[in-house]
């Protein structure tokens, strides 16, 4: 029992944590999903929203007159939520310029797309380098979600509540958004039989292309949201994408739930594990990947997927 | 790659004539044209590298993308032979080749029986882990700093000792690998292995059907490749002076891969050659110029990833083909 009362806090920020990382997965799940792409500048889409949002909160409009001073006299909160607006519109048309450099992969190999968003995502993290400087940035939030509370004799961050409730949200929101209206029938029919699909009368070109950008937006949002919690450096990239990856992997290529409960099981594996061994937490996720890939070749709630081939 | 079955492949051919004697003399002209020795010590290692990664990816259409694991653990397997049990180049050489290869033998257990992005997937995970290990197993590997006290030593060479201090010596005695790693995999290739390997990129059903052991063979070119890496990180230890993990992250594995491409390692046994040689020249050139060379080098992957895929080895293919047609016509 002492056990289990010990263990429970770490089960909960292990739970919150697993939200994030399932916010994390979100859009790469969407991508991989609809157009069976591993989108490995996801991170660096991550990262790269993250930056804007850090611009539109605190921008230098030294030169700007009269609308700098006024943008400046809004209140934090309001700027975040700026931020939290827009800076997924500006990514999510960066993806669809991705998109469009992307196209001329597709019919070919699953391993040509795979590579040029690897060099994508290499470009975008240099730019970012250029633009903001290779220094660890801070990304302000308002005080409304800053601090921490204690609970139990534990301090918890509000923050990471703020964060994981903001996940669980965007995930519902997302959910509805595929089974509940008619653009997400689309797009899961997209996934399923691209050729029927555009057999009936669906442009597929433009669909590509806003699932791209709806998937880059979604992986800004969470970059937004996440890096308060992870800091903000150029690299950041690396650190979102390859979780991610892994958390798609362990629910199965294609699966909805499978993403959300590979990100919960990875963030509960992280959190248990950094209560115990703090050193090894990130590596356990990959031992845990290796363990349920070795058993269930799909990952958990996989389907069959022309990636394989 | 594509040679036929009725025609003997010879042992040695004019391309590889050309590369040994270019690269053979290159301490003599390197520093003349404002290049250095280390430089080609760099160039002949990773060109090592990327031909035993390339049996994987361009042979036998196997997308590994965390092949630092092994260069790494070739790497540190060199170091700890060197300062824990014996004091020899050539077997702790044989140690880097060694540990590459039980590494790579112990992944391949896992992955042998999947293909195509679950591959990829998976040589993914198992790279982080090395990478992670070697990040924290401070005792053995030294943490995030490496191994550090790692010398250059000399080389016994039955008749004489020569020491490695020297840049051009170094250089000299990787040269003399790569010269035989080239003639083994040259062979290796043209053999009823490496058959079997293309049909195996080619179709692996079909390949199995046929008669081969698919799973075996793949075990097989992974380990030997992760052997090769090995040999290059045992090199690049002794060059370097240390082992330390940056080699095992993501984006030294993808270094490897975008040489192995950007040369055209899918058409042409010489496309890592000329990928790690463009690689280098790329960075010191454009290092020169702008600080930022990473940007403009993975700008130019891209473009090739979406005008030539085959790499420049498919261009230049294209273009003799091209003259060729013509002159007939």
């Amino acid at each position: 029992m002492d056990i289990i009362l010990n263990l429970l806090p770490h089960l909960l920020n292990g739970l919150a944590l697993g939200l994030l990382f399932a916010l994390i997965a979100l859009g790469f799940m969407l991508i991989v999903g609809v157009m069976e792409l591993i989108n490995l500048a996801h991170g660096s889409l991550f990262a790269l929203g993250a930056y804007v949002a850090m611009t539109i909160i605190d921008p230098n409009l030294s030169g700007y007159g009269a609308f700098g001073e006024w943008y400046m006299g809004l209140s934090l909160t309001l700027r975040y939520i700026i931020a939290l607006a827009f800076a997924p519109v500006i990514v999510a048309f960066v993806g669809m310029g991705l998109e469009i450099c992307m196209r001329r992969t597709y019919g070919k190999k699953a391993e040509y797309g795979l590579l040029l968003t690897y060099g994508a995502a290499l470009v975008l993290e240099e730019t970012i380098r250029i633009t903001w400087g290779s220094a660890e940035q801070v990304l302000q939030i308002p005080d409304a979600i800053s601090g921490a509370f204690i609970a139990g004799g534990m301090i918890y961050s509000n923050y990471r509540f703020f964060a994981a409730g903001f996940g669980l949200v965007l995930i519902l929101v997302v959910w509805l958004f595929l089974e509940k209206t008619p653009y997400g029938s689309i797009i899961k029919a997209g996934a399923h039989d691209s050729e029927m699909v555009r057999a009936l009368g669906v442009n597929l070109t433009r669909l590509r292309l806003l699932v791209f950008g709806l998937g880059a937006g979604l992986s800004a949002i969470a970059g937004v949201v996440l890096t308060p919690i992870w800091g903000l450096r150029p690299h950041v990239g690396v650190d979102v994408v390859i979780p991610a990856f892994l958390i798609i992997v362990l629910g199965g290529i294609g699966s909805f739930w499978g993403a959300v409960i590979g990100g919960i099981l990875v963030g509960l594996t992280v959190g248990i594990v950094g209560a115990l061994a703090p050193e090894w937490s990130l590596m356990s996720m990959y031992i845990l990947l290796i363990i349920v890939i070795t058993f269930r070749t799909r990952g958990l709630l996989g389907k069959k997927s022309a990636l394989e081939n | 790659m594509s040679t036929s079955f009725a025609k003997k492949t010879p042992f040695i051919t004019r391309p590889m004539i050309v590369l040994f004697l270019a690269l053979g003399t290159f301490p003599l002209w390197g520093t003349s044209v404002g290049l250095y020795d280390y430089l080609g010590v760099e160039i002949v290692i990773w060109i090592i590298y990327a031909l035993g990664f390339n049996l994987l990816l361009g042979y036998t259409g196997l997308p590994s993308f965390g092949h630092g694991a092994f260069f790494g653990v070739g790497a540190y397997s060199y170091g700890l032979f060197q300062l824990n049990v014996f004091e020899s180049v050539w077997l702790a050489v044989a140690a880097g080749v060694v540990g590459g290869a039980v590494v790579a033998g112990l992944v391949a257990c896992f992955i042998s029986h999947r293909r195509g992005i679950y591959y990829a997937l998976m040589t993914i995970a198992f790279g982080q882990v090395c990478w992670f290990v070697s990040m924290k197993w401070h005792t053995v590997t030294g943490g995030e700093d490496g191994l550090l006290n790692v010398h250059r030593g000399t080389l016994n060479l039955l008749v004489t000792d020569a020491s490695l201090k020297d840049n051009a010596d170094l250089f000299y005695f990787a040269f003399a690998v790569l010269v035989a790693v080239v003639l083994i995999l040259w062979r290796l290739v043209h053999s009823p292995y490496g058959k079997a390997l293309q049909a195996i990129r080619m179709n692996q059903m079909r390949a199995g059907f046929v008669g081969y052991n698919v799973w075996l063979i793949k075990w097989s070119v992974f380990t030997l490749s992760g052997a090769i890496a090995g040999l290059a990180g045992g090199l690049f230890a002794i060059a370097q002076e240390s082992a330390y993990p940056d080699v095992m992250s993501l984006h030294a594995s993808g270094f490897v891969v975008m040489m192995t491409l950007i040369g055209g390692g899918f058409v042409s046994f010489w496309g890592p050659v000329i990928g790690a040689i463009v690689f280098f020249v790329a960075r010191d050139f454009l290092g020169s110029i702008t600080e930022t060379w990473l940007l403009w080098y993975g700008l130019m992957f891209m473009g090739v990833i979406i005008f030539k895929p085959e790499g420049i080895a498919g261009a230049f293919q294209d273009f003799v083909a091209k003259r060729r047609a013509r002159v007939e016509n």
